[in-house]
């Protein structure tokens, strides 16, 4: 079956978007909680609850620095979660290919 | 596999437990086209700031010094122009990074100090080294000659030495670096009067057709 091939964490909108937003930075950038946000449009719970999934996955870390209003979380995503990002989308061209005809 | 499980409270409004590869693929590019326009810097709008300020700023002093027998220097009004641009180009580059930079933290916000302090003190030795120069002894067109290839010099160092710490090949700016580099050190012979006329043309057309090609270069 198709969806048990691709990876079920990353195979949700909401977390592929994530994972492919995280993925444009080089790696060793991080991106605020707020910007990262505003890039992928989700509100603040829906993305602290896509992000736990990812963390729990061991694709994303999130680490929270300074304190009131200079507060800042940091969302990075992990070699893990880079290397799955690349597995994903070689099982999806590989899926795409298949169902095209000829 | 129902994806709802595990989540909180039921805010978890975007989980789709069917996706197929086409709507995967079509998230997929959305998403990185989305990333791309939000968070690469416009390095097209950089080139075609700096190609505008190069060419202004050097024409602008070629054109108050050509004729000049003996030579004396370009006009106040040439340099002031020159400085102006130079401000406002500083700001608006410092605009357009700041716009895509926002929230980015980590390695590349590292780079980008260390690249802003590497510009800044490049400027600085090498004026020291001019002064240095005049003091030993140096005429004022000889001065001159080193003093209005130092901006070329010092940008195209630095983006050359830049290259060494980035994650991938980064044919632009290796391209614009080296350019800028063979612009100074082959516009110098050109003399003081006509080197400015050479960094004009050569430096800012050659920084406005880096704009033109930088994504296809980047691409590549």
């Amino acid at each position: 079956m198709i969806n048990e091939e691709l990876d079920p964490v990353i195979h949700v909108p909401a977390r592929l978007r994530i994972v492919v937003t995280l993925a444009a930075l080089p790696p060793g950038d991080d991106l605020s909680f707020t910007r990262l946000q505003d890039v992928i449009g989700l509100t603040p719970g829906n993305l602290i609850t896509h992000l736990r999934k990812l963390d729990d996955a061991g694709y994303v870390t999130t680490e929270k620095n300074g304190s009131g209003v200079s507060a800042r979380t940091a969302v990075a995503l992990t070699n893990t979660g880079r290397a799955a990002l690349d597995r994903y989308t070689t099982v999806l061209r590989q899926l795409l290919d298949s169902a095209t005809p000829g | 596999m129902n994806e709802e499980s595990g989540t909180t409270g039921g805010t978890d409004m975007d989980e789709s437990p069917v996706l197929d590869p086409q709507g995967a693929a079509a998230v997929l590019q959305q998403a990185r086209d989305r990333a791309r326009r939000e968070l690469a810097v416009r390095r097209p709008v950089l080139f075609l700031i700096w190609a505008v300020v190069v060419f202004v700023g050097y024409g602008a002093m070629w054109l108050s010094v050509r004729g000049q027998h003996p030579y004396r220097g370009p006009a106040w009004e040439a340099l002031l122009l020159a400085f102006l641009l130079f401000v406002a180009a500083a700001g608006a580059s410092a605009n357009v990074v700041d716009r895509a930079a926002s929230g980015v933290g980590g390695r590349s916000e590292l780079q980008r100090g260390i690249f802003a302090l590497a510009l800044l003190a490049g400027f600085a030795a090498l004026e020291i080294e001019k002064q240095a120069l005049a003091t030993a002894g140096a005429s004022r067109p000889v001065t001159a000659l080193f003093g209005q290839a130092i901006p070329l010099l010092v940008a195209g160092l630095v983006l050359l030495a830049s290259c060494a710490t980035a994650s991938r090949l980064d044919w632009p700016r290796l391209a614009i670096g080296g350019w800028l580099l063979a612009v100074a050190a082959g516009g110098a012979w050109a003399g003081v009067v006509a080197s400015l006329a050479v960094y004009a043309l050569a430096g800012g057309v050659g920084i406005a057709l880096m704009a033109a090609i930088e994504p296809q270069l980047r691409r590549s």
